[in-house]
């Protein structure tokens, strides 16, 4: 319990971090998670908005293309999508709605739908995202997915409109962005981590970087495992991403919170690092 | 066992040294804070300022004018327009811009032109923020009348009468105009340029730059 205490203040932490920008304080370095930069007291550049500038109607700016990718590749290589559980503010409001998510999961025709055999293939429209909407929707007719990012709207359009509201009035964006941020929120408020496994683009960046990343959990070796492992299910039923965790091997979905590493009661799974 | 770890050693290898590199040897750093960060592009907020079109003096932090609207305020009246690499709003109001003045021009860092409206003439800066020269980044900030540092942007300077003297009187327009469609804004824009253009008209004998 207290290493998800200070989990929990890790992204609190974070969270205030990636919001100095409120005294002032600016850097030119992207985030390594999601945040928009066109939140009022942004600290850092969203990644995926470099990334849109780079590629935007034809052009290619390898350095702004780069860039976003090698600070996530660094993050990525020492600790996989551990930014995800510990540094993301999005994950920590995740980690709000999980609790409601978690009800609404005990619903027997729910529960039915996540066994389905689709959901595993439903996580990889977080790949297509990146690709279609991030990369090839704005190098070939300018279509950017920041302009109906729901992420922008929650920390960008709706903080604004707190600061400032007589000042700002939606422009042709902001309606299609609004329906798609309360789509956000069902999703959140109905899927444990719903955004994180099936949608974040960041998240599909940093995914493959599981595979090779030098802080992992992982299972006892298998002899171990399979003398000692009573089947108790406690950690798959705890992981917010929804991890056959028993069976993983550097599972790309895997945000490194260690719930299942609290709730194994033989001690089978632990952290990992070179 | 080895062969991940060598693989992790190169991998973070190559992340940390390309990282330093494009830190000390390119402008990366700068250009992501001052164009991506320091400027908020306003399709990104989804929101843009409520359109304000007073005229005033006072330049934000009563920054000097620049000496290039200094003088080219004795031709005529001045239309900046500032735009950014990847910005939905600024596509949006391309076309607007280029039917206001007959003008064509593609993916140029800047644009001065001495343009033609209703037989008066303009003159028309066009600045790319993420290309553009120091002097016209630095207008940018000038003319941000309502400290939105949002865009797009379009400052129209005219002559005012203040106090005996005859100085530079702006107003400065953000986003689509809080307008649905282009006609609108062309319409909009029109009756702005005119508005500057008479006040132009009934101060420019007195200018002395």
């Amino acid at each position: 319990m207290r290493f998800q205490l200070k989990r929990l203040i890790s992204q609190i932490l974070l969270f205030f971090s990636a919001n100095l920008g409120a005294l002032g304080f600016r850097t030119g370095f992207c985030y390594p998670f999601f945040y928009c930069n066109s939140c009022p007291a942004a600290t850092s550049a969203c990644p995926l908005r470099a990334i849109e500038q780079s590629v935007y109607k034809g052009s290619f700016y390898w350095k702004l293309f780069l860039f976003p990718i090698i600070i996530l590749g660094f993050f990525g290589v020492t600790s996989g999508r551990g930014v995800c559980g510990w540094a993301c503010p999005i994950g920590l409001l995740q980690r709000l709605t999980g609790k409601v998510a978690r009800r609404i999961k005990k619903n027997p025709k729910l529960k039915k739908i996540g066994q389905l055999k689709i959901e595993q293939y439903l996580r990889y429209i977080k790949y297509l995202i990146l690709v279609i909407l991030v990369i090839f929707t704005t190098y070939i007719i300018g279509f950017m997915f920041t302009d109906i990012c729901p992420i922008g709207f929650l920390t960008g359009t709706i903080p604004t409109l707190l600061l400032y509201p007589s000042k700002f009035v939606p422009n042709p964006f902001f309606w299609v962005a609004l329906t798609i941020f309360i789509l956000f929120l069902i999703l959140i408020l109905s899927i444990e981590r719903g955004w994180c496994r099936y949608f974040c683009p960041i998240g599909a960046i940093l995914a493959p970087f599981n595979k090779i990343s030098m802080l992992y959990v992982s299972t006892v070796n298998k002899n171990v495992l399979d003398k000692e492992c009573i089947h108790c299910n406690a950690c798959v039923n705890v992981c917010p991403m929804g991890i056959d965790v028993i069976n993983m091997n550097r599972d790309p979905e895997c945000i490194l919170c260690g719930k299942c590493i609290n709730v194994c009661p033989k001690n089978l799974i632990k952290f990992e690092r070179v | 066992m080895k062969k991940i770890m060598i693989i992790q050693v190169c991998a973070l290898i190559l992340v940390s040294s390309s990282l330093s590199l494009m830190l000390v040897q390119t402008d990366i750093y700068d250009r992501v804070q001052s164009g991506i960060v320091e400027v908020l592009c306003l399709s990104c907020l989804k929101l843009e300022p409520i359109t304000n079109t007073d005229f005033i003096f006072e330049t934000t932090n009563g920054i000097p004018h620049p000496d290039f609207i200094i003088e080219n305020l004795t031709k005529g009246v001045i239309f900046l327009h500032y735009s950014e690499d990847a910005c939905s709003g600024c596509d949006i109001m391309y076309p607007v811009i280029k039917d206001l003045f007959n003008i064509e021009f593609g993916k140029e860092e800047m644009v001065y032109n001495i343009t033609n409206f209703e037989d008066y003439e303009i003159i028309y800066y066009y600045a790319n923020l993420d290309h553009t020269n120091k002097i016209m980044k630095n207008s940018f900030s000038i003319y941000d009348k309502d400290d939105i540092k949002g865009l797009p942007m379009f400052s129209i300077i005219t002559l005012g009468y203040d106090k005996g003297i005859i100085k530079p009187y702006y107003t400065t327009l953000y986003g689509t105009l809080n307008l649905d469609n282009d006609p609108d804004r062309l319409d909009y824009l029109k009756h702005l340029l005119n508005q500057s253009i008479d006040i132009y008209l009934q101060n420019s004998e007195g200018y002395n730059p």
